[in-house]
């Protein structure tokens, strides 16, 4: 497949797009809280994945880590700022509580409830990292990949891709000590202390806090 | 899979994840794969027949116009479809196309032309007569079950590679014509290297955006009719072409093959006066030779003109011209990289006859 792909088979690519276009679209999205934007992440990737066929290595694995990695730099020239991130995931937060309203609930099975809020509960934990942290995270935890092939899409090297993961835990254990705080109706102390930068307005806005 | 380097926790493994897993994924929305895995399989066969770039591509056979009614995404992958937003999706574009049944189309030096000059401050002044000129009535207009006819003869040229050695060839001037039904969703192809004499159906679940109807519900007013294509266009193309360029090759497409109803037509021509960078060309020649004036954009190095009789301001044809020489781009100044020009235009009753046969 990667000699294929690196001779530019158009064959090779129909596959390769059938095989990933649903996880790039999935991975676009979890950068850029939009799915509209997250299918011209797809498909810009796969036509620049085109583009930089002949950089692919003839020995290794599948390609879809050198693909990711792509749509990460594809994702990141559309995306610049926190504040952008938080804005879109909001309102995909709120057009996903749209669709649990509109829907009839007596065919909606509990799966697809399910999917939804852990979509959100992925956007929110998202939302809190630096965009840095949020690309290492995302390949690390959902893609399953090893910091070894999460260095290697992404260009940097494997000591940053640990201490990009090590603050990215550091804030989401901040998250999990915020809900906690939520449960137990203390909302005054919310957001402030989680984001540890300026752009939190929307998100205390979508929860109704002052 | 590698032992993780690291002595700590995958991510995975972290308390603080596991509320997050497993993933939660969706699937693109209907029909979006499929769109998605065309356009990119259109702009590798594109590549593979233009390109002479890498070693990595000439060891392949270079591809010939995998799908001869798809020839406008030599310029613009996504727009040829734009005001529909739909891709002309039943056509199979993807991979594995066979030149069985063709007809065989010869080659030759690539066509140079002389390039006109370009007067910005003209093209509104002409477009207004032009429009004036599209306005007229007098063409029949279709009945329901007829089909649009239109025979033209083009001609692209390309980056031919044999082996390691590459060059600019063009096709011989051949013809094409077209049958489509009003709705769109029907039609034929007749075109010699792209088919065999017979042809193929052009039949297809979604409609071909410039078919008859589509056409005679689009807004007349300018302004509302440019808004319209831009939005369509946006919404479908290609990110490295500039939006006005992706504006004005959508209006082109709209006019060429087509058959606008004259209020229509007129209103494309005022439309595209307001899109910045439109310029009139004082001489521009059609692919029979045809002398005439140009309405005209340049994008990246290339200029789409539409060609207009000088006196009566009838479209005659459309060709696409390097004007300047970009880095990458083998193809020199002078050369004319597509050429058509339209020689039948008529409303007959059924797909493959051509006019003034009895019905």
């Amino acid at each position: 497949m990667r000699t294929r792909v690196r001779n530019g088979d158009p064959a090779a690519f129909a596959e390769l797009f059938d095989e990933c276009a649903r996880a790039v679209y999935n991975h676009a999205f979890r950068l850029t809280a939009d799915w509209s934007l997250a299918e011209d992440v797809m498909s810009t990737t796969f036509m620049e994945a085109w583009r930089r066929r002949a950089s692919v290595d003839a020995e290794g694995g599948s390609l879809r880590p050198w693909l990711l990695g792509i749509a990460t730099n594809v994702a990141r020239s559309h995306h610049r700022s926190n504040r952008r991130y938080r804005n879109a995931a909001s309102a995909a937060a709120a057009a996903h509580a749209a669709e649990e309203r509109v829907e009839d609930h007596a065919e909606e099975t509990a799966g697809r409830l399910d999917d939804r809020r852990r979509i959100a509960a992925t956007l929110a934990a998202l939302s809190l990292l630096k965009r840095p942290e949020r690309e290492v995270l995302t390949l690390c935890l959902w893609e399953g990949m090893e910091y070894t092939d999460a260095a290697r899409a992404l260009g940097i090297p494997v000591g940053t891709v640990r201490s990009r993961l090590s603050r990215a835990r550091a804030r989401l254990r901040k998250l999990t000590d915020a809900q906690l705080l939520e449960e137990k109706r203390e909302p005054t102390r919310t957001n402030r202390q989680i984001t540890g930068d300026r752009g939190y307005a929307v998100r205390s806005a979508q929860e109704g806090n002052r | 899979m590698n032992a993780s380097p690291s002595h700590r926790p995958h991510p995975a493994e972290w308390t603080e994840t596991q509320s997050l897993l497993p993933s939660a994924e969706r699937d693109l929305p209907a029909g979006r794969h499929q769109f998605h895995k065309e356009q990119m399989m259109a702009r590798i066969h594109e590549d593979l027949r233009t390109s002479s770039r890498t070693s990595a591509t000439s060891a392949v056979a270079p591809v010939k116009r995998p799908n001869p009614f798809l020839r406008r995404a030599i310029l613009l992958p996504a727009a040829a479809f734009a005001l529909a937003g739909v891709v002309v999706g039943g056509l199979a574009l993807t991979g594995g196309e066979t030149d069985g049944g063709k007809t065989a189309l010869a080659t030759g030096p690539a066509l140079t032309t002389t390039i006109g000059v370009a007067d910005a401050k003209g093209a509104p002044q002409l477009l207004e007569r032009i429009s004036l000129a599209a306005a007229d009535t007098s063409a029949p207009a279709p009945r329901k079950g007829q089909y649009i006819y239109i025979a033209s003869k083009v001609a692209d040229s390309y980056i031919k590679t044999v082996g390691d050695k590459s060059e600019a060839v063009s096709d011989e001037l051949h013809s094409r014509q077209v049958w489509n039904s009003l709705d769109g969703r029907d039609g034929w192809l007749i075109e010699a290297g792209a088919t065999s004499d017979k042809g193929i159906t052009l039949k297809s679940d979604t409609p071909f955006s410039g078919a008859y109807d589509a056409l005679a519900e689009l807004p007349t007013d300018p302004d509302a009719l440019l808004q319209r294509i831009y939005r369509a266009s946006d919404a479908v193309r290609d990110p490295e072409v500039p939006r006005d360029q992706a504006a004005f090759v959508a209006i082109g497409d709209l006019l060429t093959e087509s058959y606008p109803p004259a209020e229509v037509g007129a209103a494309l021509y005022k439309a595209a006066a307001k899109i910045p960078g439109v310029v009139a060309v004082d001489d521009a020649v059609d692919a029979t030779g045809r002398h005439g004036v140009a309405i005209a954009r340049e994008s990246d190095g290339e200029r789409t003109e539409w060609i207009f009789d000088k006196k009566t301001l009838q479209f005659l044809g459309e060709r696409v011209v390097v004007v300047k020489a970009t880095a990458g781009d083998p193809l020199k100044v002078g050369t004319v990289t597509h050429t058509s020009a339209i020689t039948e235009r008529a409303v007959v009753d059924a797909a493959q006859q051509v006019p003034g046969q009895a019905s």
